[in-house]
């Protein structure tokens, strides 16, 4: 029923490591919420849930489990109902959730052949005897993706987060996208066994598209909680980058770059949980001070709330993947071991890989250009609103929180060979080599990639280093003995106030304008001109929308035809009974033509020959002659 | 050992005059009567005993960031290839911990042009922010490609290694690569297509405008970091792109390494007189080039094996 393998414990350490700082800062949460018995029930048995799914031993508990946690998530999310949109993204979630559930299940079915009991093992044999390995392989992506929040079923999380309590999204966007990744790793190394070169491809262009495009819907955003929503998909992705080359390393027989490059993932599934926890902590503080998510309304509160503004900064630090923070690590390790890639044969491979180079590149430029948007509308500069400018340092226990997620973020950053010695253990125990000695093969200070002449990398160094040098500097700032003089910011003439400081949506500018293509915001402008001149104004507003690309064509788009289909099937069933029926049969003769193809015996000849009886059904009995 | 550390230290010193050099050089070919070369030294040592005034607006990061610019770049001129055969180095920095490092003294620029609540100061900060994103994409794929054909991923090992056995064979994708991390030099370092770094005209400001509420010894902090700055990718330029000249004794080959300095400085000069800075948004074209010459670089390196 339950089983307790290394990748168990991993993610164990990993449910735990996540909930503990989140307990507390939830405990100091608790008297913003009104139900707080539906609150505490939902959320404790949201984490044993979750516990659940990573020690289950098979399908049927799995799917128990991973049911639960949907569940009480989804509940979650509905603690403090706020009006329409926290109810229609709440149900957008449970949609969401149960279109993953659905190929899950198919998945399930499929490989233990409708005994759910067996386990992973058997499973294993199952499926090696199904003929369509590849189609398990989607129904995994779609099931788990639509979880972690994969483009394209990503669509979810920038509604999801922002409406749940701060330490709820802490640990959904930090704990339970992992716990997808879990299944990922599960069930691709246990059941599906060995891949096919083209999976790692689809999981690598996956993983590229989702690190660019979530990253630049988060810098569109300025409610805070939806950018980190959206950083949670770009993280995710970042994740599939490691992942989807470990697979095709894998394929391709270069073993230790594959142990390499999975280690690189299961990294950042670490950093990714620790860093954004920890935002979402510090916007929940943020939040609770001054009762509004849109960070418009932030500004200075650097001076009234230290703590969390110094914890978020680490967090930012790691998030940007800047030199030497965990963050910057593990992403160095998925750069090395893409440019491990100079190993591989294949031309049109090695032309691909660059690709996806470009994209975690420009994915690390993007995100510092929109945590210094986060950090410095927030916390510096000048109040924008009366609430920022009454906020005061959080309670006590909620800074706890915080302070012991920071002090998670560091852990991993200092002492990232011990977590990659058991992020080794793990692969060992999916069979594959090990790559530890490699890493580290002159002791634990130094990290090595394992592609040919590879770059080294030593955290500690570059830590004691930076801040030697900074320290360096400061006494030498010190002992110069500079005389100091606190005046107003000269701005030109003009008075410095709250309202002449950058916005975040005026930070945002120049990218917005240059993925306008991308982007189509829907822009308002209003102003009041004085006696006709179109330069002078006293009053002016700008606003400006971004609604997903995906969002607009895929679900709408869907949305649309799934409307238009249903339209045109009640007017068949009520005015046409006749084309209804034909409708029928011919559904009948679709059902039995498949199973056919797919199951019984599959031959080119009859798969055309089905293909036109079918058209020509169609195409007489239902479309018929036009009017 | 020694040959290293005499490098760095003089790198460090010489860094102001190179940027009053590229002044001077200019204002000789507009017909000008140029200012000293050693104007670098007089503003430090002018501004090193000046008081500092800190606005009331700003935030502890004001007091911290100057620092944290300018200590992440020094810490990357010891990363910096040999430039005499046989000294010491740091082999195996790579490519994407150098860009990290860079990002992270841009990072705290651009917090620090946020803190002082004035609006130039978050119009240079979010200008940078949407360059340097566009920068770093262009810049990990060039060294890559140059690290790929020296056949080393560790930046000074790559430098040292090119020296050695320059790879004749592979010029075509050695120059897209020298095209490219010019274009990078110049947008990094805000010279002129890109950012004009001797005006305080708003619509041009992008470096000035971060700094704008910085003065004394902070702003003396923060002009030795731009100048650190661009003693990096110059020196960078010049160990990959010109790998000769490292064979002969300490002294003439640093000698040699500040020629191809001056030689490096005296092209961004030309560049600069010679065109007119850019528009902003038109900025991106320029980048998207030096990307398009990155790839191209690895592409021809990949395909062609030229």
């Amino acid at each position: 029923m339950f089983q307790f393998d290394t990748l168990s414990v991993v993610f164990v350490v990993l449910i735990v490591l996540g909930a503990i700082p989140n307990i507390f800062y939830s405990f100091g949460y608790l008297p913003h919420i009104k139900r707080k018995v539906h609150y505490q029930i939902h959320y404790f048995s949201f984490i044993l849930s979750m516990l659940g799914v990573v020690i289950s031993g098979n399908a049927l508990v799995f799917l128990f489990f991973w049911e639960l946690m949907s569940l009480t998530s989804w509940q979650l999310i509905l603690t403090e109902v706020e009006g329409e949109s926290t109810i229609s993204a709440g149900r957008f979630y449970f949609l969401m959730t149960h279109f993953g559930f659905i190929f899950l299940l198919l998945f399930f079915l499929i490989v233990t052949n409708g005994d759910l009991d067996i386990s992973f093992e058997q499973m294993r044999g199952v499926a090696s005897t199904f003929a369509y390995p590849t189609l398990l392989f989607f129904f995994l992506v779609l099931g788990f993706l639509s979880k972690a929040g994969a483009v394209p079923l990503h669509v979810w999380l920038p509604y999801a987060h922002p409406e749940a309590p701060s330490p709820v999204s802490a640990i959904m966007s930090g704990v339970m996208l992992k716990v997808a990744i879990y299944g990922m790793f599960r069930f691709l190394f246990d059941v599906l066994y060995p891949w096919p070169l083209e999976w790692g491809i689809v999981v690598l262009i996956i993983g590229s598209i989702s690190s660019v495009v979530g990253v630049l819907y988060a810098l569109s955003e300025h409610d805070i909680k939806a950018l980190l929503a959206n950083h949670s998909i770009e993280n995710i992705g970042i994740i599939l980058i490691g992942f989807g080359m470990g697979m095709i390393f894998d394929t391709l027989d270069l073993k230790v770059l594959s142990t390499f490059a999975f280690i690189a993932s299961l990294f950042h599934v670490f950093n990714h949980m620790s860093f954004k926890s920890l935002l979402f902590m510090g916007a929940g503080s943020v939040l609770h001070e001054t009762h509004t998510k849109n960070m418009e309304k932030y500004g200075g509160l650097i001076k009234a709330m230290p703590i969390t503004a110094l914890t978020f900064l680490i967090a930012a630090i790691s998030i940007s993947a800047l030199p030497p923070s965990n963050g910057f690590l593990s992403e160095w390790m998925i750069f090395q071991s893409m440019l491990g890639s100079s190993n591989i044969a294949d031309t049109s491979l090695k032309l691909a890989i660059p690709f996806a180079i470009f994209s975690l590149a420009i994915t690390g430029g993007l995100a510092i250009a929109c945590f210094v948007k986060a950090y410095g509308i927030t916390f510096l500069g000048l109040h924008r609103s009366t609430n920022a400018k009454h906020a005061k340092e959080v309670n006590p226990l909620m800074r706890y929180g915080m302070i012991m997620m920071s002090l998670v973020v560091i852990s991993l950053m200092l002492f990232a060979p011990y977590y990659i010695y058991w992020f080794d253990k793990t692969l060992v125990s999916l069979n594959h080599i090990s790559a530890y000695d490699k890493i580290f093969p002159d002791g634990v200070l130094s990290m090595h990639s394992v592609a040919v002449h590879g770059g080294i990398v030593s955290p500690v160094i570059l830590l004691v280093a930076l801040v030697g040098v900074t320290l360096l500097l400061m006494f030498a700032y010190k002992s110069l003995n500079v005389k100091e003089r606190v005046c107003h910011t000269w701005a030109c003439g003009y008075k410095t106030s709250a309202k002449t400081q950058y916005t975040s949506v005026g930070f945002a500018g120049p990218i917005r304008r240059f993925f306008i293509w991308l982007y189509r915001p829907d822009e308002h402008f209003e102003k009041q001109t004085i006696a006709g001149h179109e330069s002078k104004f006293d009053n002016a507003s700008y606003e400006v929308h971004v609604k997903p690309l995906f969002e607009e064509s895929l679900y709408a788009g869907s949305k649309k035809l799934a409307n238009f289909l249903s339209y045109w099937i009640y007017r068949l069933t009520h005015f046409e009974q006749t084309r209804y029926a034909a409708m029928i049969f011919n559904l009948m003769l679709f059902i039995l033509f498949s199973y056919r193809i797919f199951s019984d015996n599959f031959s080119w000849a009859t798969l055309v020959l089905e293909s036109v009886v079918m058209i020509i059904s169609v195409k007489v009995l239902i479309i018929g002659d036009k009017k | 050992m020694i040959a290293y550390l005499l490098t760095i230290f003089v790198l460090i010193m010489i860094a102001p005059l190179l940027l009053s050099y590229i002044k001077a050089f200019e204002m000789v070919l507009l017909f000008k009567r140029p200012i000293s070369i050693f104007q670098g030294y007089r503003n430090f040592s002018k501004l090193m005993k000046k008081e500092t005034m800190i606005s009331k607006e700003t935030s502890q990061i004001t007091r911290v960031a100057p620092f944290l610019v300018l200590s992440p770049l020094l810490v990357t001129m010891f990363f910096l290839p040999p430039v005499v055969q046989g000294a010491y180095y740091v082999s195996f920095v790579d490519a994407f911990t150098i860009t990290g490092l860079l990002s992270l003294s841009t990072f705290f620029l651009m917090l620090l042009g946020l803190d002082s609540a004035s609006s130039f100061g978050g119009m240079g900060s979010s200008r940078e922010a949407f360059i340097s994103a566009l920068v770093e994409p262009a810049m990990v794929l060039t060294v890559f490609s140059v690290s790929m054909m020296a056949g080393d991923l560790g930046v000074a090992q790559a430098g040292v290694n090119l020296a050695q056995d320059f790879p004749k064979e592979h010029m075509a994708s050695f120059l897209f690569a020298g095209i490219s991390f010019f274009i990078l030099l110049i947008a990094e370092n805000g010279r002129i297509p890109v950012d004009n770094p001797s005006t305080h005209l708003e619509l041009t400001m992008i470096h000035e405008a971060m700094i704008l509420d910085i003065s004394g010894v902070y702003l003396a902090i923060i002009e030795s970091a731009s100048s650190i700055k661009f003693i990096i990718f110059a020196s960078l330029f010049a160990s990959l792109f010109m790998p000769f000249g490292l064979e002969y004794s300490t002294a003439i080959a640093i000698l040699i390494f500040i020629f191809k300095l001056l030689l490096i400085s005296t092209a961004v000069g030309v560049m600069e007189v010679s065109t007119a800075k850019l528009r902003l948004f038109k900025v991106p074209n320029l980048l998207g080039i030096a990307i398009v010459f990155a790839f191209l670089s690895l592409i021809t390196f990949y395909v062609l094996g030229a």
